[in-house]
């Protein structure tokens, strides 16, 4: 042990007093104050342009006059997500997907229903953010530090000298890699900061951790990656070499070829197509604007016979606020199913996509940074659940309102009878009925649970070069 | 060899025992056995190709040997390296050390790494011992010449202590003075018992300093020469059979 941190401290010497560390740092710190301020600035805006927006648009809904009910269920309505504390290190999917969609009845939310292309690029290379900056220079900083670790050694002739000393091959691995792992520990704090001011402002600690410890273990592997490199080749020009293509192929080729191999394995009927087939659906549903559409003619024999009356003026509810809820509630389960074929068809892309981290760490790692962070598919697609379900129950609050509060007679002649129609207003507290909507991220247990598998090949990348690396280390010659 | 180190020559210390190694498949040494003793220099001498640095390459156990042994300090190399490298000190060729750091420094990491504590006043007299100026000591070794260098892992090797020293042309680009000195050093830690085996290809310097001298030639071992008691070696009776043509 004693030894181990004496070469670990051997190194340290070298790297501060070749001010490879302190350039590197500054690099990073560089790198990661741009990405941050870039960062921070736009989720700024975009927050202040949100809250603007929400409040101007319940202030407008809230104080709309006594309505017919299906006013407003046309007027509509804006419900917004606040991104997580972590998207400001991790933004994932949130520039792709949006954080608002209008409520209106009828239709549902059109970000449920966006260009199926976009999902393929769950890569979300669109700009940079400090998880970039990790993900893709991070590895570069440790290649840079960590590619003469051993074939410095090597072509000074001091692993001959360091050998013959008697230190074992293992040891002297262990404690390059020590010095190593005390850098990648140095790259992450600004990370760690990061994580500490997400859980101020109210992520949960467990995935703030989990944040920092999955960089870790990535850019661990980078440094194992470049640790056993350096072991193996005998020029630093080499191991370099090696080096830089491997960044090139797994950090930019395979993941451009995972997405492509995505998009083929786990194909998406386009938009057009989607929506052709669904409007087509849609159509044989019927008029619900219609109480003697066909569609609907069960509903009305059935409340005809229920109430023992003949005619539906004499029915105690407006048949047409039933037949809007009736053709609501049909029009709903048809979009819902085309909702839920659409999101099973992104979730499988996305678990294709993310099975290729058993052959390149930065897509397990990007998977595991968005599931953490709370901006990957699951947390859009439950956002889009969730406003959906509000705006059925709001839309379908305002049909029962339409059912039973205003006279079938009424509502069939307010176009051409002024008191039938101030008969058919109702009051503005009904607008209630659409509560405030908070969307609650996921708990630490729900970001863990999937960025499992993630884990694991990352867990798995590293066991394998650790076992390498001990393997090389036995065998270590100058 | 001194008479005061006598009984130590008859323990063998480095032993070669019918010592074959490969390497890409090409035989690179045949059959080489010798042995060397405490108090005793060993010169191994042979041309380029030889298998000289090959042979220190096997004690090391940076090479495995195909077939035979190497034995340290009556430990197998192949079989239990860690302790046989721990037995014995070794000076490279190019005294391979590190430049960013000044001498003490250079000796203190290499001391820890052989799992050895020595103190600021220990290493400075293992410096006196192989006369490194006191203002050089805290110069980074990018600034020294090759002389002082070797001054520097020599000062290891007497600081490491073991009874074996195993030295790679050592010589080589140092100037007159500075062999001699050198010589002066190896010959007395010899003195003082410890087994010395220096591969060298030069003749002269190795008839200077050596109790016996070992010929390399393609691999084999294809002559040994003895100094007589009290006596050198003959300088041209060695380089006559390092070199025929040019002795003719």
């Amino acid at each position: 042990m004693i030894r181990l941190r004496v070469i670990a401290g051997a190194e340290w010497r070298y790297w501060l007093r070749s001010r490879l560390v302190l350039g590197s740092a500054l690099l990073m710190a560089g790198l990661l104050l741009a990405t941050t301020a870039v960062t921070t600035l736009r989720m700024q805006g975009e927050a202040a342009e949100r809250t603007h927006h929400q409040d101007k648009a319940e202030a407008a809904f809230l104080a709309q006059p006594a309505r017919h009910p299906h006013r407003m269920v046309h007027y509509g309505h804006y419900v917004f997500r606040t991104p997580t504390p972590l998207a400001g290190f991790d933004p994932g999917l949130d520039p792709v997907t949006g954080q608002s969609i209008f409520l209106e009845g009828h239709r549902q939310n059109t970000p449920m229903f966006a260009p199926s292309g976009a999902s393929a690029d769950l890569g979300g290379f669109s700009w940079l953010s400090p998880a970039m900056v990790y993900q893709l220079f991070g590895p570069l900083l440790v290649i840079l530090l960590g590619h003469g670790l051993i074939a410095r050694e090597r072509e000074a002739g001091t692993l001959a000298t360091l050998l013959a000393q008697g230190a074992p091959g293992r040891l002297l691995l262990a404690g390059k890699a020590a010095a190593l792992l005390s850098v990648i520990v140095l790259m992450s704090l600004p990370l760690a900061l990061s994580a500490a001011l997400a859980v101020r402002d109210g992520d949960p600690p467990l995935a703030a951790v989990a944040l920092v410890g999955v960089y870790l273990l990535y850019l661990s592997i980078w440094g194992a990656l470049a640790l056993l490199a350096s072991a193996l080749l005998r020029r630093r020009t080499a191991v370099l070499a090696a080096l830089a293509t491997l960044w090139v192929v797994l950090t930019l080729v395979l993941p451009a070829v995972a997405v492509s191999a995505t998009s083929n394995a786990a194909p998406m009927a386009g938009k057009l197509e989607t929506d052709l087939v669904m409007l087509s659906d849609l159509r044989k549903l019927g008029d619900g604007y219609n109480v003697n559409d066909p569609a609907f003619a069960r509903l009305r024999a059935e409340l005809l016979a229920e109430h023992g009356v003949q005619r539906v003026e004499d029915l105690p509810v407006n048949l047409r606020g039933l037949v809007a809820q009736a053709s609501e509630q049909k029009l709903t389960d048809t979009l819902n199913t085309y909702a839920r074929a659409q999101m099973a068809a992104e979730t499988r892309q996305a678990i294709v996509l993310a099975s290729h981290g058993w052959f390149t760490p930065l897509l397990a790692v990007a998977d595991a940074s968005r599931a953490l962070a709370g901006t990957d598919l699951a947390h859009h697609h439950r956002f889009l659940q969730e406003a959906e379900a509000l705006r059925f129950a709001f839309v379908q609050g305002l049909n029962r309102v339409h059912a039973e509060k205003l006279s079938f007679s009424d509502d069939i002649r307010r176009s051409s009878d002024a008191q039938a129609e101030a008969r058919t207003r109702v009051d503005a507290s009904h607008w209630r009925l659409l509560d405030r909507f908070v969307f609650e991220p996921d708990a630490a247990g729900s970001r863990l649970a999937r960025s499992q598998s993630q884990w694991l090949m990352l867990c798995a990348w590293f066991a394998v070069l650790v076992g390498a690396g001990a393997w090389v280390g036995g065998r270590l010659k100058p | 060899m001194n008479p005061s180190v006598t009984s130590l020559a008859h323990m063998p210390k480095l032993q070669a025992e019918q010592l074959r190694v490969l390497r890409s498949g090409k035989e690179v040494l045949s059959g080489v056995s010798f042995n060397v003793a405490g108090g005793e220099v060993y010169g191994l001498l042979g041309g380029n190709g030889a298998g000289k640095s090959t042979t220190l390459a096997a004690f090391l156990g940076f090479v495995p040997a195909a077939s035979g042994r190497v034995v340290v300090d009556g430990l197998d190399v192949g079989s239990d390296l860690a302790a046989a490298r721990r037995a014995m000190a070794y000076l490279p060729e190019a005294a391979s050390l590190y430049e960013h750091l000044d001498a003490r420094e250079n000796l203190d990491y290499f001391l820890q790494l052989a799992d050895m504590r020595c103190s600021a006043d220990e290493i400075d007299l293992a410096l006196d011992r192989v006369s490194l100026g006191a203002e050089a000591r805290g110069l980074k070794l990018r600034s020294y010449s090759k002389g002082m260098r070797q001054k520097v892992a020599i000062a290891l090797a007497i600081l490491r202590d073991t009874g074996i020293l195993l030295l790679d042309e050592p010589t080589s680009g140092l100037d007159p003075t500075a062999i001699d000195e050198f010589h002066g050093l190896v010959r007395g830690l010899a003195d003082a018992g410890k087994a010395i085996l220096m591969v060298t290809h030069d003749v002269y310097g190795a008839c200077q300093v050596a109790d016996r001298i070992g010929l390399l030639r393609g691999g084999q071992l294809v002559a040994q020469f003895e100094a007589p008691p009290g006596g050198r070696i003959d300088t041209e009776t060695v380089h006559r059979a390092f070199s025929p043509r040019a002795a003719a």
